[in-house]
């Protein structure tokens, strides 16, 4: 019996999608990696200084990328340290407390939140540092402070489904338990149901760093600049790697500043890479890990 | 009734997961007549059904070792050779499910799907082929003037049967069952056991049963399961 | 004791609830207060119908609102037959082991950052599009979409394989028993039962393509004008944010980016309660 026309097209065209963005993403990357990889050496990130005293902060990078990278992993730890523990705590609040109704309401809210766009969260981050720098201090304006609180807004939502959803998939004997022993509920929270679902937590954790590492809209809204060394206190503006990708493209002055934009994206791309290899491998091994230490 | 061997079965194993679920079977089923397999749960005999029509293939981690052959249109043919395409052996080697499983379109949608499966395009003969199936399964007359109601609204009942008509509209040669009475009261077991009856001198059934009462009532042979092979069966 | 600790947890958990609740009310509250001078002087109708005029005291955001959509219509036509293929890919017409990878990898490329699709667009694509058509810079819609589809295409996949996913098991089993091959099993039993998350999953990518900032700013042009075909500049809601942030903190112009904002964080609640709505109606009969 033959297929008909329509099953055969399907299958045809099913391919050729399959095929078109397999090759739309090999030339991206392709490209980028082709074009940037002869950049991508120590001088790209520390220029002339030396890597040891660059890093032990006795030298001062001008040529190179250490001032975005260390700006990036800034931000980065700041936002995760805001959102970790508020996000956490939430969805604990949605997976073991909240009633139904509530669980709905709230729900939405995050909903929104999660697809409120980088830009909008960037700008209301600006506008709340120009707010605090007109009526409070006129030592604040946009910082790594400001950038890393907006950033954790952006990410607060992942936190937060991805606590609610591991913590909501523990199976119903596993709950019960550690209850029928006689644990409080609170005991149940963090001796058994916190460490069993630790790796989807930890999972949602390393994505949202990912997001955060790579997310230009909110922080050029809010304090990254092109050129500033490394950041001094979180009061001060800082380079990010994102940022300084954004600002080459349309700013390079010579060949040799738009080679430093590929070396900057190559080094992003493989940040990024390494984190979201992370985040899946983790899912399954960090359980185990959590659960056998001594 | 005849005496024929419709199904030729020898040295099947099966495993899951490198659990042994089935462990070196060989047994042939006579055409024409209701088998009833029995024994108690998790012995394989649904698994055993499945090897008949290959549906495990879908499930991983699963390894099938032995040979099974069926009659089909007059001459043995080993059901896992590559000159028979899989889709085809289904088409002639119908199952019905433990839980009726309809799918989500009309009563009418549900029984043509098979024949939508196999490019059938004319109407007219769509329909015939639909009230034949249903007439069979005993159920035309309940549902004839609701062909068009979504299949979910019928009772579990008469779903059975209605996935038992699906089963049989293509003519399948073999009828698989798995349990199909064990989520039902006891009108509606009475009411497709009867067809079942009615069936098999169309075709060969094979019915997974757990009540001994019911294999009684129907089967004309049975093989008992027990550790993954076969404890006894009528000589054939 | 042992009490008190439970309660202070509890309340804890539920401050911090609120707590990030209240973040997106706040978010609403603060673009309405700052736009709202600008919304009182000239009205609603003015601020989203009228030109971008700003030296004769006119800044509607029309333009970028049509920008906005134009782009994001035009890259969700790139990527949604794109995104269909790759899913039917995953879910049953390609080999199960090749699918599995094929999904990891569209996993992958979701986290490729946003601004490296716009850096490699603009070296790669822009020249291109430009030697093509032998039309202005190649800064224009075509080239914005082109690389926007690409980057929603794999979130887009993975919202259909999802919805592909829920589908119950007893209809799969139905199919197969009944001889259906994979291709037969997708087209008249999985697509139609997979329909409404389907949809989901492309209102959702809409989502997506009309909060990213970077690709447009990076790559259209962001001319304030209604382009009158594809190949010419656009500015998008989310670039005129990023690209008057600079101005007068006073000034209209500046009010004028909190309509953006208000503009695309009710566009956002449309979005969200669309599908929630739809995630909450039954499927129907095929």
């Amino acid at each position: 019996m033959k297929l008909r026309t329509l099953e055969r097209l399907t299958v045809l065209f099913s391919w050729a999608a399959g095929l078109l963005l397999l090759s739309a993403v090999t030339l991206l990357l392709g490209y980028l990696f082709v074009k940037g990889y002869e950049s991508v050496n120590l001088a790209l990130i520390f220029g002339e200084a030396a890597p040891l005293r660059a890093i032990l902060l006795q030298e001062r990078v001008f040529n190179g990328l250490f001032p975005a990278i260390v700006g990036t992993l800034s931000l980065v730890i700041l936002s995760i340290v805001w959102a970790i523990p508020i996000g956490m705590a939430t969805g604990i609040y949605l997976a073991e407390y909240a009633e139904p109704r509530a669980k709905r309401v709230l729900d939405a809210f995050f909903d929104v939140l999660a697809g409120i766009p980088s830009i909008v969260i960037g700008l209301f981050g600006f506008s709340f540092a120009v707010f605090l720098h007109k009526h409070y201090s006129d030592r604040i304006g946009p910082c790594l402070l400001i950038s890393s609180i907006a950033l954790s807004f952006l990410v607060l939502p992942y936190i937060i489904r991805t606590t609610q959803a591991a913590l909501e998939g523990i199976p119903r004997d596993i709950r019960l338990t550690a209850l029928a022993l006689g644990a409080t509920k609170l005991q149940n929270i963090f001796l058994v149901l916190i460490p069993k679902s630790l790796a989807g937590i930890m999972s949602g954790i390393i994505l949202a760093i990912g997001r955060c590492a790579e997310d230009t809209a909110v922080i050029m809204l809010t304090g990254a600049v092109a050129s500033t060394g490394l950041p001094r206190s979180v009061f001060s503006q800082y380079e990010a790697l994102p940022f300084y990708i954004y600002y080459i493209s349309s700013q390079y002055a010579d060949p040799a500043e738009l080679m430093q934009g590929y070396g900057a994206s190559i080094i992003l791309l493989l940040l990024c890479a390494i984190l979201f290899s992370v985040a899946y491998g983790i899912r399954k091994g960090l359980t185990h890990f959590a659960f056998y230490r001594p | 009734m005849t005496q024929d061997i419709k199904i030729r079965v020898a040295n099947l194993n099966f495993s899951y997961r490198d659990r042994t679920v089935l462990q070196d079977v060989t047994v042939s089923f006579a055409g024409n007549a209701i088998t009833a397999l029995t024994g108690s749960s998790g012995v394989g005999k649904s698994t055993f059904l499945m090897t008949l029509n290959r549906l495990w293939e879908n499930v991983s981690n699963a390894q099938m070792k032995g040979t099974v052959e069926i009659k089909l249109q007059h001459r043995f043919r080993d059901i896992y050779a590559p000159d028979l395409s899989v889709t085809e052996l289904r088409k002639m080697v119908a199952m019905v499910f433990q839980v009726p499983n309809p799918l989500p379109m009309s009563i009418r949608k549900n029984v043509a799907f098979p024949l939508k499966l196999s490019g059938e395009r004319n109407r007219g003969f769509v329909g015939a082929k639909v009230e034949h199936a249903l007439k069979m399964a005993n159920l035309w007359d309940e549902v004839r003037d609701r062909l068009n109601d979504d299949a979910r609204t019928l009772s579990g009942g008469q779903q059975q049967r209605l996935c038992i008509a699906r089963a049989l509209v293509l003519e399948p040669e073999v009828l698989l069952l798995d349990e199909p009475t064990s989520s039902l009261d006891q009108a509606s077991t009475a009411v497709i056991e009867e067809l079942l009856i009615g069936l098999k001198d169309r075709l060969t059934i094979l019915i997974v049963s757990h009540h001994p009462e019911q294999v009684i009532r129907i089967a004309d042979r049975v093989v008992e399961f027990a550790d993954g092979t076969i404890v006894s069966a009528p000589r054939t | 004791m042992k009490k008190c600790r439970e309660l202070v947890a509890e309340r804890a958990f539920l401050l911090s609830a609120l707590a990030s609740s209240s973040i997106t009310v706040a978010i609403l509250a603060f673009m309405v207060f700052m736009g709202l001078p600008l919304m009182r002087q000239g009205g609603l109708y003015q601020l989203l119908l009228k030109p971008w005029a700003p030296y004769q005291g006119s800044f509607g955001i029309y333009p970028m609102i049509m920008g906005t959509g134009a782009i994001s219509l035009l890259s969700l036509l790139f990527a949604f037959p794109l995104s269909l293929g790759c899913s039917f890919l995953i879910g049953s017409i390609a080999p199960k082991p090749a699918g599995r990878g094929f999904r990891r990898l569209i996993e992958l490329m979701t986290g490729i950052p946003t601004v490296i699709y716009g850096f490699v667009g603009i070296f790669l694509l822009v020249p291109i599009v430009r030697e093509l058509f032998q039309r202005g810079s190649g800064l224009c819609i075509l080239t914005a979409a082109l690389v926007l589809g690409i980057m929603i295409t794999p979130t887009m996949t993975l919202f259909f394989c999802d919805s592909f996913d829920r589908i119950p098991r007893t209809y799969l089993d139905a199919a197969d028993a009944l001889g259906a091959s994979p291709v037969q099993k997708l087209l008249y039993v999985i697509l139609p039962a997979a329909k409404n998350g389907m949809l989901n999953g492309v209102i959702l990518s809409l989502g997506r393509a009309v909060g990213d900032t970077l690709i447009a700013l990076m790559l259209a042009g962001n001319a304030v004008r209604v382009a009158e075909s594809v190949l010419e500049p656009a500015r998008t809601l989310t670039a005129h944010i990023a690209l008057v942030i600079a101005a007068d903190y006073e000034s209209p112009e500046f009010r004028s980016i909190f309509a953006c904002g208000v503009v695309l964080y009710l566009f956002t609640m449309a979005v969200t309660f669309l599908v929630r709505y739809l995630s909450f109606t039954k499927d129907t009969t095929v």
